[in-house]
């Protein structure tokens, strides 16, 4: 614990250098940003502001996107609140009772509530995440290729549980990304394997195009900009804090959203959109008034945004700690890393404990400036809301551009954006959720090499997974999941269905 | 018998798996104690036939596929084309000029905006994301025939 602490003083003396304070700075406001912006996530964001960060150093990097990544959650309630848009995803709950109170004259009680509410929940999971990482991290070191496999079975099998989609549509959408992963030189073997002689594709798809077409240019494709229309409420500047009843009122769900949404964010999948819709389900359900949800309840805003908060903290306990990402944008993190030369994973706090010790202590320092930035500045943000969108997607897709573009300067890599724009339009239309496609992407070369070591290994015996025991304990929660899967589909009842109920009473 | 949307998508999982199990043809599989490179690919393939096939046996469960809301696809198709010819002469014409292009024709043709304030945007906005991109965070951007 002693040598936690002191790891987490060395920190603080990297991320309270000026240059980082700056680049946090920028990552919180430009999140911030992308999170009020209807048609931009956070994925986007990171994507196309990745090769901006290609002349800083990796601590400087990953402080940045990482700063975009959580300045998104609280941005993202902004429109939520005011226009009853979603700015992202994990905010969609918020809309619900967020512009309720809105309506009521209360919108700058919801915004601060709401900054508050994430910023509690953001702290209390930077601190689990400063105490268990590094021991995570530890025991990870013991992992070989079959415990590796093992545990990216078990993340496929998680990520389909979790997701918000079907188990089915969710491993169809993991393996098309497995396959798109192994495009390129095998690294085993050297073959070329479906690269149709083209050299860009020798190194394999890249992870930025990819992420950028299937989220960024497909929400624009799917999103004319006839369907944005909203009418902006204002809040004045002394309408902010809210009244003692209502700080009251929002204690309890804070407390629950962060530790809910610390949890969900280990786990594999959109944790902070889930977290947000489970938290208003628990908050709804434990709650003495439950008739006021839907119409203004302060409970249904600040469960939910601690709770979506809380999940992007925990988010980074599987991506600092055995190199995993549980979802794209952790992935798209991971990539960041890599380009700078730095592999997350277990030896991250052992052999870059700036960029590990750094990064963790950015996150408080993020966090409070974020909190300063949302309340004070909820002006300008609202002044930003009302450049038409008919304006802002082209601008948004210029960038698009320029951020593939950048990467490796080859305009392949810009064509295989177009094409996965038109594919992820064409998912959001078949009901598919393109997030695992990107997940399934990026372990591919990981999972295939780890399969296949093992095998080297015990020489074609498959029992090397059952003989090990942390592989069999991984295996065996895998095969308790598809048997809990297989059950909800049998009795036609899983827990999406009982979260889409709650979000219909909500709305 | 309606056709729904997962008979479609699951249909086109199953071609998409046998056309990589096809394009595999001759990447060896190797054996399990030597897995080649075809053995990932094709077990991966084998699971989208399967996949697909599991969401063509369930299509009843989903929408008929002629009501899926297409309302969107002349918005994406018009954004997709003018995008792709913005791409399209992206080196050949130089940053500058194809993004000028490319953003008055997404505000002209898809937005129906008036000429004169489509192209005072589309010039001021690109040169304002040359000048970040290309002279503040010195992000090679690519020259046009004119040198910029």
């Amino acid at each position: 614990m002693e040598t936690t602490f002191l790891s987490l003083l060395h920190g603080f003396s990297v991320a309270l250098q000026p240059d980082n304070l700056i680049y946090a700075f920028i990552g919180c406001l430009v999140g911030t940003l992308v999170g009020v912006l209807p048609g931009i996530g956070p994925l986007s964001g990171i994507s196309i502001l990745l090769p901006v960060t290609f002349g800083l150093n990796a601590t400087q990097a990953v402080i940045m996107l990482a700063g975009i990544y959580y300045g998104s959650q609280y941005g993202g309630s902004t429109t939520s609140i005011l226009m009853r848009i979603p700015g992202e995803a994990a905010s969609v709950m918020t809309c619900i009772d967020g512009h309720a109170m809105a309506r009521k004259g209360r919108a700058g009680a919801a915004l601060c509530i709401a900054a508050v509410g994430s910023w509690i929940a953001g702290t209390f999971g930077i601190i689990v995440l400063t105490v268990v990482a590094p021991p995570l991290a530890n025991i990870a070191l013991k992992f070989g290729p079959p415990e590796y496999t093992a545990l990216l079975v078990l993340g496929l099998i998680f990520l389909a549980y979790m997701s918000s989609t079907s188990l089915i549509r969710t491993l169809t959408m993991a393996c098309t990304g497995l396959m798109l992963g192994m495009i390129g030189i095998d690294n085993m073997t050297g073959h070329f394997r479906y690269s149709f002689d083209l050299p860009e594709l020798g190194d394999g798809i890249g992870i930025v195009p990819v992420a950028v077409g299937l989220f960024g240019l497909g929400e624009i494709l799917a999103t004319p900009s006839t369907k944005i229309v909203g009418e902006v409420i204002a809040p004045k500047l002394r309408e902010l804090l809210p009244t003692r009843r209502e700080w009251r009122e929002s204690a309890m769900p804070i407390a629950r959203g962060s530790v809910l949404g610390f949890v969900i964010g280990i786990i594999p999948g959109s944790a902070h959109i889930i977290s947000s819709f489970l938290s208003y389900a628990l908050e709804k359900r434990v709650s003495r008034h439950p008739e006021e949800f839907g119409k203004g309840a302060v409970a249904g805003v600040a469960g939910p945004e601690s709770a979506n908060n809380a999940a992007s903290t925990g988010a980074f306990v599987p991506m600092l700690a055995l190199g995993l990402p549980t979802g794209p944008i952790t992935a798209v993190l991971i990539g960041a890393l890599m380009i700078h030369g730095v592999a997350a994973g277990p030896q991250l706090v052992n052999e870059h404990p700036d960029v590990f010790w750094g990064f963790v202590a950015s996150m408080y320092v993020g966090n409070l400036m974020l909190l300063a930035l949302n309340l004070p500045l909820v002006g300008l943000f609202v002044s930003v809301l009302r450049i038409p969108y008919a304006y802002l997607y082209p601008l948004i897709i210029m960038f698009c551009i320029i951020g593939v573009y950048e990467v490796s300067h080859s305009i392949v890599d810009v064509w295989i954006m177009l094409i996965m724009g038109v594919l992820g339009y064409a998912l959001r239309k078949f009901g598919f959720d393109p997030a695992p496609l990107v997940l399934g992407l990026v372990i591919a070369p990981t999972f295939e090499q780890s399969l296949r070591q093992s095998l080297i290994m015990s020489n074609g015996n498959y029992l090397i997974f059952f003989q090990r025991g942390i592989a069999l304990v991984l295996l065996g929660i895998s095969a308790v999941l598809l048997l809990l899967s297989a059950i909800s589909f049998v009795l036609h009842r899983d827990w999406r269905e009982k979260l889409a109920e709650v979000e219909g009473e909500g709305s | 018998m309606t056709l729904r949307a997962d008979h479609a998508a699951g249909a086109a999982f199953v071609v998409f798996g046998l056309l990589i199990y096809a394009l595999s043809g001759d990447l060896p599989m190797g054996g399990l104690s030597m897995p080649g490179s075809g053995f990932m690919p094709k077990l991966v393939a084998a699971l989208l036939v399967v996949f697909g096939a599991i969401l063509m046996l369930r299509g009843k469960e989903s929408e008929p596929l002629a009501q899926l809301d297409w309302s969107d696809v002349k918005h994406a198709i018009l954004v997709i084309v003018i995008a792709g010819a913005g791409v399209a002469v992206y080196t050949s014409l130089g940053f500058i000029l194809a993004m000028v292009l490319m953003l008055f024709a997404l505000l002209i043709i898809v937005e129906r905006r008036a000429p004169l304030r489509a192209a005072l945007y589309s010039v001021a906005t690109t040169l304002m994301a040359y000048v970040v991109f290309a002279k503040a965070l010195k992000a090679p951007l690519p020259i046009g025939p004119f040198g910029f």
